[in-house]
């Protein structure tokens, strides 16, 4: 039983991770309409800004956090015209050709972690910024402030998205365009200009999961970002594409699927176990387990 | 409007010598989409205060010239001048802020949405005064307040087109483009929403309409266009378009 339950607290601060990944590539998805396949790389690209700075400003974790922000906002923003030019070219919005473009700033992301940042190792965060510290343990139940941290700005984050989606002009525009593109577009909803709203908030988001993953995992490598967006593509089309309630339900479970595949059979085997099982679940509704949004 | 400075000084009310300019004018528009033409050099317009209806069959280019007037379309030629302006090849966004708005084909409301935020989208460029116009569309349609909270896909066909309706004078609008409002709707249905139209009309709002309804909308507005393929072929009051032998034999069934 504590094994179970120390495992289904380590799921869900990961799975919390989980969710705002795909949360980010849904909202990307519905809103600026593109498939950002290599959301996670940019996530990781940031916490690899962060460390940068942490390193030579005597780890300030305002500083490391605010950079974490700032760089995936600005990527974010500076691959939002190379989507919007891609997508204009075809005439009219082209999905496909997103997911390549999208590939493409991954594999460079990677090969860029892996020839400038700290000769390709994997980079250690400080301290200040880990929560490796357990603040409660109990018999085999340890919860660290890290899990603390991520699940917490976990639920808040989410909270303050939802929030965001239901109660206001610009969250009201994004359901509209996620609904029906050209009907928002009759409507005077400037898709252009809203899909940009959509490009930033998912960078903020990006910058909140990287930090939240550096207090986490407490380091970073150039291929992470690869393996978590397998993940969370993954996810998202379990949980349906582009429905964003799905992905809370899903990315939680994936979570807690993998800890207890850690705990019971073989952290070794986690990923590969997981997968299965979500293979059958895609064999099984195709359309995702609560239906796809698209 | 209280815009910034034109060369015309009565931009807008009156025209040369005084003579009220049209709310609406197009010359020559043209719209391809590829190869296709789809209009071929259309010229019509509004007048202030009216009511006017193109009438054409399926493909004849009615929901293409309102959908242009829009700012929808991107290969257009000719002009399309609004309140005084030239808005041809403006973004759609920028039109519904000066009083511009279409209530699409099919109602086109967002059906997993409530009723209150498709009204609320319509104020989406306007947000100045939206409690204000929130409580004017529910004082037209009360039925609207009624199922506020509820998704639209709940609603009757007649609803859906009231809420398209309503979440048009949202946009606090100066003219409205009504796209085929009849389509899908049974008949007594058709009659409230051509009243709702003429009501509207005779509050001061401008209207053009499209529509295959021939002698529904012809007895509802002041004058009409007829449309066939990409062309207008006939233009006059309605009560000309209804005596008219073509007319009548190609669309009132006679």
């Amino acid at each position: 039983m504590q094994v179970f339950i120390a495992q289904v607290i380590n799921g869900l601060s990961t799975g919390s991770i989980y969710v705002l990944l795909v949360t980010g590539f849904n909202l990307l998805l519905l809103v600026a309409m593109i498939i950002h396949f290599s959301y996670p790389q940019v996530v990781v690209f940031s916490m690899y800004i962060a460390w940068l700075v942490m390193k030579y400003t005597g780890n300030s974790v305002v500083l490391g956090i605010l950079a974490a922000l700032g760089s995936s906002i600005l990527l974010s923003l500076i691959s939002a015209p190379l989507f919007q030019k891609v997508m204009k070219k075809r005439g009219e919005v082209d999905i496909n050709t997103s997911m390549v473009l999208s590939m493409g700033i991954g594999m460079i992301i990677t090969d860029v972690l892996s020839h400038a940042f700290n000769n390709g190792l994997p980079i250690a965060f400080p301290a200040s910024l880990v929560g490796s510290a357990p603040v409660l343990r109990v018999g085999l139940i340890s919860v660290t402030t890290g899990q603390v941290w991520s699940m917490g700005i976990g639920i808040v984050v989410v909270s303050l998205f939802f929030l965001l989606l239901y109660r206001t002009r610009a969250g009201r525009a994004f359901r509209a365009i996620a609904e029906d593109p050209s009907g928002a577009r009759l409507v005077g909803i400037p898709l252009l200009r809203t899909g940009l709203y959509s490009y930033t908030l998912s960078g903020l988001l990006g910058g909140t999961i990287a930090v939240m993953f550096a207090m986490l995992l407490g380091y970073a490598s150039p291929g992470l970002g690869e393996q978590v967006a397998h993940k969370v593509l993954a996810v998202s089309i379990i949980a349906g594409l582009g429905n964003l309630v799905g992905g809370l339900f899903v990315g939680l479970g994936l979570g807690i699927l993998e800890a207890l595949v850690q705990g019971y059979v073989s952290g070794s085997w986690s990923n590969a176990i997981a997968f299965v099982i979500m293979l059958i679940i895609i064999l099984v509704k195709p359309k995702g387990l609560f239906g796809s949004k698209l | 409007m209280a815009s910034s400075s034109t060369a015309a000084p009565f931009r807008g009310n009156r025209g040369v010598g005084g003579i009220p300019a049209p709310l609406l004018s197009i010359t020559s528009l043209c719209v391809s989409y590829g190869h296709i033409r789809a209009l071929k050099g259309v010229s019509l317009e509004v007048n202030r205060g009216e009511i006017v209806v193109l009438i054409g069959a399926n493909g004849a280019g009615k929901t293409t010239l309102l959908e242009s007037v829009l700012g929808i379309n991107a290969q257009v030629t000719g002009s399309v001048v609004f309140d005084g302006k030239s808005i041809r090849g403006r973004a759609a966004d920028r039109n519904v802020r000066a009083g511009l708005c279409l209530v699409p084909e099919g109602r086109g409301v967002f059906a997993s949405m409530s009723v209150l935020d498709n009204l609320l989208l319509g104020a989406h460029n306007n947000m100045r005064n939206v409690t204000a116009h929130l409580n004017r569309v529910y004082e037209w349609f009360p039925i609207l307040r009624k199922r506020r909270d509820q998704v639209a896909r709940t609603l009757s066909g007649g609803e859906r087109q009231m809420l398209a309706i309503g979440r048009a004078l949202m946009s606090a609008p100066r003219l409205i483009m009504v796209d085929e409002p009849s389509i899908g709707l049974a008949p007594i249905v058709v009659n409230d929403i051509f009243a709702i139209l003429k009501k509207l009309n005779a509050e001061g709002y401008t209207i053009l309409l499209s529509e295959q309804n021939a002698y529904k909308a012809l007895q509802c507005a002041h004058r009409g266009y007829v449309m066939e393929t990409g062309l207008v072929t006939l233009a006059g009051s309605s009560e000309r378009l209804l005596n008219d032998p073509g007319v009548k034999a190609a669309y009132l069934g006679a």
